[in-house]
């Protein structure tokens, strides 16, 4: 599973993000229930968790409500960390899990038709002339296919585990994938290179 | 592992990182508390629970009866015996009756004071030898006989 959010300096890969590694120290008094461990670790990964929500969700507020739940949770849990994936990537499936269960309640309610979204999308895209970067191109998609759009391409999660956390086959997640990117493709080729 | 090349035109590499408000740790600090908070009040209400649930279980339980109480009964169902026996000879004497009433109405303010079953115990023995002796007394006159003048 790729780290998600990383960054070249001078030369080397640097770990940002969930790819960030934790001491031992640090995760050993956090597990103690030391609230000075559990804020270095919130200090170290709330970007990252806040990030993936934000992406997906769109909406500050519930991004917020997220990384909320997340740490809430990791305060529970951390105990029962066994240390046999990296932290980050623990708590990313943590704050995956907690994403996708607001896309899928809001679901619930919206009723939201995906299919009916990405067809105009596609509309949006062939006639986009004004300039639109990546992350307003990626609110236009719904809620799921952004969620499956950055999980995949951003966080590197496979089909099948995509699958697994939206209780649909693998080959559900391809198809949504591979429409939305098309999607995006769209339009960003319309784009001048102007990195955000 | 991403899906991104050379010919691609999204690049997640290109989305913005967010941080969240600086305000955001001290809410889930609050949070966290509150939460322990109910947790502890939960787990004292459910200790305070199993506690009542342990003394209604108790309370509940036959108790068995102090002796005492079958010393009463004993001398309660006697004296029914008795008083039935003695009233099987007619008429009964007033001057017999004097004595017994006395010792009913002291039975009688004794259960109106609540008296305990120690205490109402000795008046029905001592209303039970009343009895015998008015029994014997009856006995006695049946075998002689009517009184000639």
């Amino acid at each position: 599973m790729a780290d998600g959010q990383t960054a070249r300096v001078e030369g080397g890969r640097v770990s940002t993000g969930f790819g960030q590694a934790l001491d031992a120290a640090t995760l050993e008094r956090a597990r103690r229930g030391d609230m000075a461990a559990h804020a270095a670790i919130y200090e170290r990964y709330a970007g990252a968790c806040y990030t993936l929500a934000l992406r997906v969700l769109g909406e500050p507020a519930a991004a917020e409500d997220v990384v909320q739940e997340v740490f809430l949770r990791m305060f529970g849990t951390i105990g029962s960390f066994r240390g046999d994936a990296p932290f980050g990537a623990w708590l990313k499936r943590m704050a995956a899990n907690a994403t996708i269960d607001v896309v899928r309640a809001r679901q619930r309610f919206a009723s939201e038709d995906a299919d009916g979204r990405m067809d105009a999308l596609q509309d949006v895209a062939m006639a986009a002339e004004d300039r639109i970067d990546a992350w307003s191109m990626l609110m236009r998609l719904s809620p799921r296919a952004r969620a499956i759009v950055i999980l995949h391409e951003a966080e590197g999660y496979t089909h099948r585990e995509l699958g697994a956390l939206f209780g649909q086959s693998e080959s559900y997640s391809k198809s949504i994938l591979a429409r939305a990117l098309k999607s995006l493709d769209g339009t960003t080729h319309a784009l001048p290179e102007n990195p955000t | 592992m991403t899906s991104t090349g050379p010919n691609r035109g999204f690049d997640p590499d290109r989305l913005p990182v967010f941080s969240p408000d600086p305000a955001l740790w001290g809410r889930i600090v609050r949070a966290r508390r509150a939460a322990v908070r109910r947790q502890r009040w939960r787990a004292s209400v459910a200790s305070l629970a199993a506690a009542a649930s342990v003394v209604l279980a108790v309370l509940a339980l036959p108790r068995p009866v102090p002796p005492a109480q079958h010393v009463l009964a004993d001398r309660q169902r006697e004296s029914r015996q008795l008083e039935a026996a003695w009233l099987s000879f007619a008429p009964p004497k007033p001057e017999g009756l004097v004595h017994l009433r006395g010792i009913d109405a002291a039975l009688q303010a004794a259960y109106d004071h609540g008296a305990r079953a120690d205490e109402l115990a000795p008046l029905w023995q001592q209303r039970n030898r009343a009895l015998r002796g008015l029994i014997a007394q009856a006995q006695a006159g049946a075998n002689r006989g009517p009184t000639r003048i």
